[in-house]
């Protein structure tokens, strides 16, 4: 199921955009720590008193705006770019150019080419969000010293979002082993995770497309539950069912194929 | 037992595209050329030897292990180079190789060594801007490297040089000599009749004749192109009682079909005319092949 050399080999095919998409991660989760100030938001809150706007601010914290923004956007659609490409790259691009002949002219099992992709993609994502759980703390500590942060809160605000990337990337790895085509599985494994994540920004816009939230992995993925002390575990649990079921369906697939090499 | 045997195998991919009921037999030790047209199924057929399709019906058999079950297993005795060349991600020949060979659990390099200096490749060349003879000569580097007991190769010399065609060549009896047991695909007749014990012709997905190349060559019907100096013996000629599959009156030159029996008589005849040149057309597999289609 696991082969060491062919995950040396992917990890040093895949660095280059893995350190760049971590990076900037990095950058933006410090930037956006360190720009916020509680004051901003005690002027915000006196200046729309009485205004429609007032309960979008209410009860505002630095977790909540850190989840309003990093973990709703760019902690989101960073990795997702990450995903989109490497998936289709770790199996359906090299079935596609012919280049795969070469893994599987070796005497290594399938199972274990596909097995050892599909790792590949899952730690490249924990080791992600690690880095920036960890660059987030130390941000907090320096930026925010004077600032009352739920440490435990912001820990599984990271949680969630290593597990709803969990998820997404058994969607893209699903079709990269399904197709043998890569247009074929970007369509569906770039295309799908994209629109979760459209259907969920749109669900926030307004009440009337909430009805979006229901057709949206990422909505599982609620931070507000997690700030308000509401109920994260079944959600949590079923992005890790979802993420389980799709990469091993993705394995099976693979194993079982008929490959044009 | 043969080493490798295909059993009525079939993989119909639908409006006649596929293979169809493929019996193949191939003994240790032997070289074996696979013939026919783009789309004929040749490739299809060693994709299934690779394991990386599963037959409809039937099987293929290397070393009494089934090709789609114990893949991984047969894979251990062959080396492959594949139709198409399109390496992975790798910056230099050098480094695939390198990578290719960690990937074999290969230790020693000397093998790998001693083939690229007879196909007088430099590998630490930029991979993707190699040129196609250059590509070819790595995959077949990469193929012959781990020293496998069975090469399968699909048409292993497209790109290269006339050259480096009879470098492989004599790479491969070389090969052949060690116990290697070959399987080839090729649309150079030339190329399987000067390597092959045995060569089978495939069309549209079926066998239509395996025959030993000894067969081919030693065939005792032979085509001979005569020119003659003047107008006048060649006319002369023309009239004599021999079977011609051409004339060509401008340039005095007539083709004759003429058994091995008969030659005698051709001689005799050609006696009393004045003859510029004679020339035997070997009867090569391609001729062979052409009167199949």
């Amino acid at each position: 199921m696991f082969n060491k050399t062919i995950f040396k080999q992917t990890v040093k095919e895949n660095l280059k955009l893995w350190l760049i998409i971590t990076l900037l991660m990095s950058v933006f989760c410090a930037l956006l720590i360190a720009v916020f100030e509680p004051e901003t938001i005690s002027n915000l809150s006196d200046i729309i008193k009485g205004t429609p706007l007032e309960n979008i601010l209410e009860q505002e914290t630095f977790l909540g705006m850190i989840a309003k923004t990093f973990y709703s956007i760019h902690g989101v659609i960073l990795p997702l770019i990450f995903i989109i490409i490497t998936a289709n790259s770790l199996i359906a691009s090299q079935v596609d150019r012919g280049s795969m002949a070469y893994l599987l002219s070796t005497p290594i099992k399938r199972s274990a080419v596909v097995g050892t992709q599909a790792a590949y993609l899952i730690t490249s994502i924990l080791v992600m969000v690690i880095i920036v759980t960890i660059i987030g703390l130390f941000s907090i500590h320096i930026f925010q010293g004077d600032t009352a942060v739920n440490i435990t809160d912001y820990l599984l605000l990271n949680v969630g979002l290593f597990l709803l990337m969990f998820a997404i990337s058994s969607v893209s790895f699903l079709f990269s082993c399904t197709f043998n085509l890569s247009k074929n599985s970007l369509a569906l494994g770039a295309g799908i995770p994209l629109a979760f994540f459209l259907f969920k920004l749109m669900a926030q816009v307004d009440d009337s497309l909430e009805g979006f939230k229901y057709l949206s992995l990422n909505s599982l993925y609620d931070t507000n539950a997690i700030l308000d002390g509401g109920s994260y575990l079944a959600q949590f649990t079923a992005l890790t069912i979802v993420g389980i079921v799709l990469y091993v369906t993705g394995m099976r697939i693979f194993t079982e194929k008929d490959l044009p090499l | 037992m043969p080493l490798i045997e295909i059993k009525n195998m079939t993989k119909d991919y639908g409006e006649g595209q596929g293979i169809f009921d493929i019996n193949l037999s191939i003994e240790k030790g032997e070289v074996f050329g696979y013939v026919g047209i783009n789309g004929a199924g040749k490739t299809t057929t060693i994709r299934h030897m690779m394991g990386f399709i599963k037959p409809q019906s039937g099987s293929a058999v290397v070393n009494e292990l089934d090709c789609w079950k114990d893949s991984a297993e047969i894979r251990k005795m062959i080396g492959y180079v594949p139709g198409e060349i399109s390496f992975p991600d790798a910056p230099t020949g050098t480094e695939f190789l390198k990578r290719q060979a960690e990937l074999l659990g290969l230790k020693s390099m000397s093998y790998a060594e001693t083939i690229i200096k007879k196909l007088q490749l430099d590998p630490s060349a930029n991979l993707r801007r190699m040129s196609k003879g250059m590509k070819q000569k790595t995959a077949i580097v990469a193929a012959l490297m781990a020293d496998p007991d069975i090469l399968i190769l699909d048409e292993p010399t497209t790109g290269l040089d006339p050259l480096m065609r009879a470098e492989f060549t004599s790479i491969l009896k070389e090969e052949k000599k060690r116990g290697k047991t070959i399987f080839m695909t090729s649309h150079m007749f030339e190329e399987v009749e000067q390597t092959c014990d045995k060569v089978a012709f495939i069309k549209n997905g079926k066998i239509i004749a395996v025959k030993p190349t000894d067969e081919i060559k030693h065939h005792e019907d032979k085509v001979y192109r005569i020119e003659f100096t003047s107008d006048k013996d060649y006319l002369q000629f023309s009239s004599e009682k021999f079977e011609f599959a051409n004339k060509d009156e401008s340039k005095n030159q007539v083709t004759l079909n003429v058994n091995d029996r008969q030659i005698n008589a051709l001689f005799k005849a050609l006696k009393g005319y004045d003859v510029k040149s004679i020339t035997e057309i070997k009867y090569t597999l391609e001729k062979y092949f052409k009167s199949l289609y």
